[in-house]
């Protein structure tokens, strides 16, 4: 007997479960969306800006919120994971996993129990940048906008401050872990990336130096939501960033580490030169690199508009060696230029290190005839019926490319349920 | 600028993928290797330029020059190389061709480094041994073990010493005419050769370049135990010489360990052993990332490997009385020091003389101060917003010519 | 339907401390009149609910006034399906943002509730617009192996497809190639073209109909319900759809244009295209003397990042020439294939194949640029190039060159199709008499050209000269959102792609047909608004045919009869009300937002003669939201502001600056999406529009004798919460300024 029966099941709350989801429930079709943080948005809700339009990635968030909440098609498990996935295409047995969240429905998102908790720990919304609570919401624009209480983190002694606070009697700390089966007629996996661990590379000094940072770190630090309010300054001592270095492929096409090219850096690197730009019209940035990669049409454009800025330079040769000049707390960045043919040595306020993506196939245990290759990509199957990969867990792939391969899983999704009307 | 015919090689870059460079074409020039690289000039840096040039064929881009035997092979860029594309083996052999080139007959380097020929190069010297023996000393002589009845001193110096000399003759001259290529090459024609000599015999009495390679440290510490057990051996033949010749004491020397040639002796068979089995072990510490070598390298280490464990063998089993096998390792170690120096300026040991005079070219042709300059980090060159007025030069426009270098 | 307002006020989340509850109450029930008025400490609680549920059901009420949270949290919890339901926000616009316990809090407290229950006054339930007749099969503009890809998604979803190719056959350059690019890992090797065993499956489909050496001459009608005509070798057919895919593909650069490539001028010099056509004929032979061509040059970019050609990057060449690279490779192993590339780009997975044919020995490769193309001896062919990592300056001899040539999207109209248009237009022009307007309808993408659409605003989709001729849409999270309702795009006619992502692309596109035509049956909107089940409703009387609607509608949903007299296409529309607001007879009205309404909630204000009131109209998908955020965050909002919600800016009608203005409003904020280039608005010129429209409203407001700057537009992104209190505070200080709105006095 199952809790739920739905047409489709997404696995991930990013941009492709997000899209496939709404693209499915507006088709006709009724989904089930699990995600395993506590809010929906994924990675693309740690962004600052897209490339190349250099908009706010909430802007298409609200909208797909707004679907779903006026959807009567679509339900959605936050901190929830799948666990095993048993049956056949048209008719699966899924079980799902549903962490406490310690906050029931009641809750009105006023911010009394945020107030109240006395633990800070590392915001990890943040990369860790600043702190939050235990009882929190990352940021301002969340859905579901429900507070969440991180138990990990509570001081078994705070005496459940969160709880005394509460005037709406929504906060069950004995809340307890779920499991529910829900019935499903096709499958859509999203679980999409995570940034590649940057520490891997000993010769970039990620860790050693608090100046080194991912460009993961770079968009919260940009971002007006973000640890610094959006003001781009040196972590290590609040100094504004002025001269900023772009390392690319800092993983990326390397077999030691990402084999293949994450098809998205680049552009983020040349995204985040414009941060640094607009705020310091006397920065001055260098963006290292084997190749630049913006194909097709807006982002070559943005390539261009981005190279029209003098004070924007494209060095070709591979950052091999990063470290910190303790005196200064400027970090040396060591390059070959290829095309002046020599080695150069320069400082910098701050090195962001163009970390690749690593796709991440969640806990879930996947039914032995889903292939994962030794990228850790799944292997999508033409003759594959009733489960489908879509984005970063396929592939590494763009934004626009995510939508457009999720809004393809839908169609192939609702094939196999099989037309309704 | 003139232009410059490119003409690609296929034969030449098979040639260097089935000398050891099998990983050549993996190269995708992120020039993470250049950067890696502790003993590379910043001017004009290696190996990634040298990948290309080889990826393409262009074999006349490596007559003089210098910057191949610059590389000490301790490949750091291997390490961190993204593509396993092993720069540090692929420049061991292009090395390996530009000895071809310049180490006259050029086909003996061929025979050499076959591994099919293997049994051939070692069965010549031994049968010129066997047959001196024959003729002028004695297959089983009777009594103590005395070497010197085995084989006696004078047709040992009358074998030996013309063979060395031809193999430093052939170095010689290979050097000779690298030089001269370098020197057109590179356009230098004039400079301070002796200050040049005397500065490179001090770096590499000092292992100085050696020393500043990161990852693969252990490989310049095996390098100084052989590089020195050769020079206290060196050091004991002479004083060997110096006995027998101008003081006419016979051998064996039967004098205490505390006299120099058996100082010397004694502490260059222990070096050698230990160098080698250094060299042996590092190459299957990293083989993973690096891999084990090729057989070009580890012939040399193996006939050095083999002098220095035969002689010592020799001698301990000599002190031991055993003459049933002191007799045929001494004939070993004949054999094998006859290989030595023979096949001298042909194995990869013609490195001390193209390695040597590409080091000494450095200060010859000046490069090296202008590499102090440069070194001299870090350079404010690139986009430091004090960085005054115009264009700075790490600016695309620039970097993309290149024009200055 | 007989209303019974029921108003509810929450008093939780703080209201309480900020607000008198009895007041607001007071205002509700003696002012306003509501017969129900109830409040409740946490009105979201099961508790607060049932007090609602029970009068819907115990008192009759069916118009609720929620005076509580945002509309944005709560809404499960805050539906009542059947009956009408309005939000008034007091917690977020109040309780949180200001003072607690003011004058101006509980004034700025009680407006929200006269705010909210003259628009619950206002509102009707929507009745979704039903097409008579529907139908739900898919046109496929295009046999490429997008639209193979799109037909046979769709059919295998179960729908009818009409799939209209050019050429004779099926199947688009996918069948014209010798071997296909790997197309799944570990992406090594080449594949035997596949698109054969597709088109097979399309010709033996039973829900597909293929229409080969066809065009489309005219797509007529709605989506739900379109008339296609499709020519095939003179006759025509008719067909109904009730979508369209348009896959129309490229077609490669004019390699003539590239002489300074020495294309033209030495027969070994060719294209990737034609690389293709020799490799299927086996050896790698060179045209000029059919001798083997043993070292094969590719010069990438021809044409492709070069500003003076195709400024773009066609994505797709440097795998291509890889590929082509192998054919050589494996015609004679002897034989070597230079690159000489920009920028090697094998974005993704396809790194591996560059990998892979790079380890090579006879594939051989450098960055530079080609400065000349030159014959050499024999027949062979010179390629000088500088600042290549050989060296600054060099010369490389081959004896075939192919130029990796790019590609331009069949949307693309080259300038001489366009100089013939503008001939034929213009004897149009001179035979009707100067109607219609020349320069409207030369924009490119009013030539006819693939879809021929019978749309007031032109045959072709709009926006695509943005684009350089490729039909791409302008929003990254919505990449099938395109300026025509139904009519969607997939393969290289919206980007350059390889087929890998024009299969995905394609299967993409299949969907989002199925689900308009769907959407369509139901009533709904498709999205943004795929929920709204209102539509635009014209009071026909009172309109004066001044067509602005017409020419304003972002989605040409508005077509003129004979009369001249405008009336909706109704599935084309999306809902925006950019009608709405160009309308100045008022006569285009929803359901559920007109411009009866908005006038009536700015008479329902308390205007006092003293302090300021100022109103600000706000977009609902931006700018609300990051008022809402403003309040979570506890920002301090200036208390003299009035905001009211509205689907886009492009709502705006001047009526309504003259309505709040002379109610002695002092001022109006609107705040709406970026415009220009990358613009935000999803109804393409929303905000644009209205800043338009401000621009005619000087003679109004002088008519008034009232300063112009009381009105003001300021674009916000959904992020720019932190800088929102600044901007309305600025913009209170510069009215602070003027003299009061004389009008308060009447």
């Amino acid at each position: 007997m199952s809790d739920q029966e739905t047409n489709i099941l997404v696995v991930g709350g990013g941009i492709s479960g997000l899209t496939t989801a709404v693209e499915a429930a507006e088709a006709g079709y009724s989904v089930a969306i699990v995600e395993k943080e506590p809010f929906l948005g994924g990675r693309v809700g740690r962004m600052n800006k897209y490339f190349p339009k250099l908009c706010p990635p909430t802007c298409g968030l609200e909208i797909n919120y707004r679907r779903i909440k006026f959807s009567d098609r679509i339900t959605f498990y936050t901190h929830a994971e799948v666990g095993n996935i048993a049956g056949s295409p048209g008719n699966y047995d899924v079980t799902v996993n549903l962490k406490p969240r310690y906050v029931n429905d009641k809750c009105t998102g006023c911010n009394a129990c945020t107030e109240a908790c006395p633990v800070e720990v590392p915001n990890d919304y943040n990369a860790g940048l600043d702190k939050r609570k235990a009882a929190y919401v990352p940021h301002q624009q969340v859905f579901p906008h429900k507070y969440v209480i991180d138990k990990a983190a509570c001081k078994d002694d705070c005496g459940v401050k969160c709880k005394e606070a509460c005037k709406y009697d929504a906060i069950d700390v004995d809340m307890q872990p779920e499991s529910i089966s829900i019935k499903a007629g096709s499958i859509v996996i999203a679980t999409g990336w995570k940034p590649y661990d940057a520490s891997k590379m000993d010769n970039l000094g990620f860790g050693t130096s608090k100046n080194i940072i991912t460009n993961v770190m770079m968009e919260r630090i940009a971002s007006g939501t973000g640890p610094t309010g959006g003001k781009i300054v040196r972590p290590s001592d609040g100094k504004e960033a002025k001269r900023v270095a772009f390392v690319q492929c800092a993983g990326s096409r390397d077999e030691n580490h990402l084999a293949y090219c994450s098809a998205v850096c680049c552009l983020a690197s040349l995204k985040q030169a414009t941060y640094v730009r607009e705020q310091y019209p006397d920065s001055k940035v260098s963006i290292f690199y084997i190749d630049i990669r913006t194909p097709g049409t807006s982002y070559e454009k943005f390539l261009n508009k981005v190279q029209e800025d003098e004070n924007v330079s494209l060095i070709k040769g591979k950052v091999a060696k990063v470290y910190e000049d303790s005196a200064t707390g400027d970090v040396i960045v060591e390059a070959e230029d290829v095309l002046a043919n020599k080695k150069i040595k320069v400082p910098f306020d701050l090195c962001v290190l163009a970390t690749g993506m690593q796709p991440t196939v969640s806990e879930m245990k996947l039914p032995s005839d889903i292939k994962i290759n030794e990228n850790g990509f799944i292997v999508p199957d033409k003759d594959q019926k009733g489960i489908y990969a879509v984005g970063c867990v396929k592939d590494p792939v763009d934004v626009a490319k995510s939508v457009q391969g999720a809004t393809g899983a839908a169609l192939k999704a609702i094939q196999t349920v099989g037309r309704k009307s | 600028m003139a232009e410059q015919v490119i003409k690609p090689d296929l034969d030449f870059v098979k040639g260097i993928i089935a000398g050891g460079g099998d990983t050549l074409k993996k190269c995708y020039q992120c020039a993470t290797c250049t950067v890696v690289c502790n003993v590379t000039p910043a001017e004009n840096p290696f190996p990634r330029k040298e990948m290309l040039w080889a990826q393409w064929g262009l074999k006349e881009k490596f007559e003089g020059n210098p910057d191949v035997w610059l590389c000490h092979q301790c490949n750091d860029c291997s390490v961190y190389c993204p593509r396993g594309a092993k720069p540090g083996e692929v420049l061991g052999a292009i090395r390996k061709q530009t000895i071809k080139q310049y180490s006259a007959p050029s086909a003996l380097v061929d025979v050499v480094n076959n591994k099919s020929l293997i049994a051939l190069i070692f069965l010549v010297p031994a049968v010129i041994v066997g047959l001196f023996i024959s003729m002028f000393g004695n297959w089983s002589p009777e009594g103590d073990i005395i070497f010197s009845q085995f084989m006696p001193i004078l047709p040992i110096q009358g074998l030996f010493t013309p063979a060395l000399l031809f193999g430093v003759a052939v170095g010689a001259l290979g050097v000779k005419k690298f030089w001269g290529d370098m020197k057109s090459a590179n356009g230098v024609s004039t400079g301070d050769l002796k200050g040049s000599i005397i500065a490179t015999a001090k770096q590499v009495l000092g292992h100085e370049k050696f020393k500043s390679c990161d990852v693969s440290k252990d490989r310049y510490s095996s390098h100084l135990f052989v590089f020195y057990s050769f020079v206290l051996l060196g050091i004991a033949t002479g004083l060997g010489v110096l006995y027998i010749d101008i003081l006419h004491l016979d051998s064996p020397f039967r004098f205490g360990y505390g006299t120099p040639v058996k100082i010397f002796g004694i502490a260059g068979a222990v070096a050698i052993i230990i160098g080698t089995l250094m060299m042996i072990n590092n190459r299957f510490k990293n083989a993973e990332k690096v891999g084990l070598g090729s057989y070009f390298d580890w012939l040399l280490i193996a006939i050095i490997g083999i002098v220095g464990l035969s002689g010592t063998l020799a001698y301990l089993t000599r002190i031991a009385g055993v003459g049933g096998i002191a007799y045929p390792v001494y004939f070993i170690h004949l054999v094998f020091v006859l290989s030595l120096f023979v096949y001298l300026p042909f194995s990869k040991l013609a490195h001390m003389f193209y390695r040597g005079a590409a080091m000494c070219f450095m200060k010859y042709s000046g490069r090296e101060e202008e590499e102090e300059a440069v070194q001299a980090a870090p350079q404010e060159t690139a986009p430091a917003p004090e960085a005054d007025a115009g264009p700075d030069e790490s600016a695309p426009e620039q970097t993309e010519g290149g024009k200055e270098s | 339907m007989e209303k019974k307002i029921g108003v509810y006020i929450c008093k939780g989340c703080s209201i309480a401390d900020a607000v008198e509850i009895e007041k607001l109450e007071e205002v509700a029930t003696k002012e306003k009149k509501a017969p129900v008025c109830k409040s409740h400490d946490a009105l979201c609680s099961p508790e607060g609910l049932d007090l609602i549920k029970n009068d819907i059901s115990g008192e009759g009420v069916n118009t609720i006034v929620i005076a509580a949270c945002s509309p944005r949290v709560k809404y499960r919890e805050f539906s009542f399906p059947g009956n009408i339901v309005e939000r008034a926000n007091i917690r977020e616009f109040v309780a949180w943002t200001q003072e607690p316990k003011t004058e101006d809090t509980q004034a700025l407290g009680e407006d929200y509730i006269r705010l909210g229950i003259s628009k619950a006054q206002s509102a009707e339930l929507p009745e979704p617009f039903m097409l008579e007749e529907l139908d739900k099969s898919v046109l496929v503009v295009g046999g490429g192996i997008a639209g193979i890809t799109s037909a046979l998604g769709v059919a295998d979803a179960g729908y009818n497809v009409h799939l209209v190719e050019k050429q004779e056959e099926l199947g688009g350059w996918a069948k014209k190639i010798h071997k296909q690019l790997p197309q799944t890992y570990p992406f090594e090797s080449l594949e035997t073209p596949t698109v054969g065993s597709a088109i097979e499956k399309v010709n033996s489909h039973d829900n597909i109909k293929v229409y080969t050496s066809s065009e489309i001459e005219k797509i007529a009608g709605v989506p739900g319900m379109y008339d296609v005509s499709i020519k095939t070798n003179g006759s025509s057919e008719q067909v109904k759809a009730g979508a369209v895919i348009m896959a129309a593909g490229w077609r490669p650069y004019d390699a003539n244009k590239l002489g300074h490539l020495g294309y033209g001028k030495n027969p070994n010099i060719i294209t990737n295209v034609q690389m293709e056509e020799i490799a299927s004929n086996g050896k790698i032979t060179r045209p000029s003397d059919g001798k083997e061509a043993k070292r094969v040059a590719f010069i990438q970019c021809a044409g492709s990042r070069d500003k003076d050609h195709l400024p773009y990057c066609s994505s797709l060449c440097c795998l291509t020439s890889l590929k082509q690279a192998a054919y050589v490779r494996e015609s004679n192993p002897d034989a070597m294939a230079y690159i000489l590339y920009k920028d090697m780009r094998t974005p993704g997975q396809y790194e591996l194949f560059y990998k892979k044919m790079q380890d090579d020995p006879g594939v051989m490769l450098t960055k530079g640029e080609v400065v000349e193309v030159r014959d050499g001896s024999a027949g062979t062919v010179e390629i000088v190039m500088k600042d290549t990592l050989l060296g600054e300056s060099i010369v490389l001899e081959a004896d075939m060159v192919v130029l990796a040539t790019g590609m331009v999207p069949n949307t693309k109209i080259e300038a001489d199709v366009l100089a013939e248009w503008k001939g034929k237009f213009d004897e149009a022009l001179t035979a009707s008499g100067g109607k219609p307007d020349p320069n409207a309808v030369l924009e490119p993408y009013k030539v006819p050209n693939i879809l021929n659409l019978d749309y007031k605003q032109g045959p072709e989709l709009p926006g695509i000269d943005e684009a350089y001729g490729f039909a791409d849409s302008n929003y990254i999270c919505f990449q099938y959102e395109t300026q025509r309702t139904g009519i969607y795009t997939a393969g290289s006619v919206r980007q350059p792609m390889h087929m890998a992502g024009s299969i995905e692309d394609a299967m993409g596109a299949g969907l989002k047909a199925i689900q308009c035509i769907e959407a369509t049956a139901a009533g709904n909107a498709v999205h943004p608004r795929a929920w709204d089940q209102t539509y635009p409703e014209v009071n026909l009387t009172k309109c004066t045919s001044c067509k602005r609607c017409t020419e304003e509608c972002p989605f040409s949903a508005i077509e003129e009869d004979e009369k001249g007299t405008p009336f909706h296409k109704m599935s084309r529309c999306r809902r925006c009300g950019t009608c709405l607001g160009s309308c100045p007879e008022r006569v285009i009205n929803f359901k559920d937002f007109s411009i009866h309404m908005i006038s009536s909630m700015f008479k329902a204000l308390d205007i006092p003669d003293e302090g300021l009131r100022i109103i600000g109209l706000v977009c609902e998908n931006d700018s609300y939201p990051a008022l809402d955020a403003a309040a979570l965050n506890r920002a301090r909002i200036n208390p003299a502001f009035r905001f009211i919600p509205v689907r886009c800016l492009g709502n705006l009608n001047l009526a309504w600056i003259a309505d709040a203005l002379s109610r002695g409003v002092d001022g109006m904020i609107l705040l709406g999406c970026k415009f220009g280039e990358n613009y935000q608005c999803h109804f393409v010129k929303g905000s644009e529009l209205a800043e338009e429209r401000l621009g005619k409203l000087q003679e109004t407001l002088g008519r008034l004798m009232l300063e112009p700057e009381r009105v003001e537009l300021k674009q916000l992104s959904i992020q720019d919460y932190d800088k929102l209190p600044q901007i309305l505070n600025d913009f209170a200080d510069k009215l602070d300024e003027f003299e009061p709105n004389p009008f308060k006095e009447f």
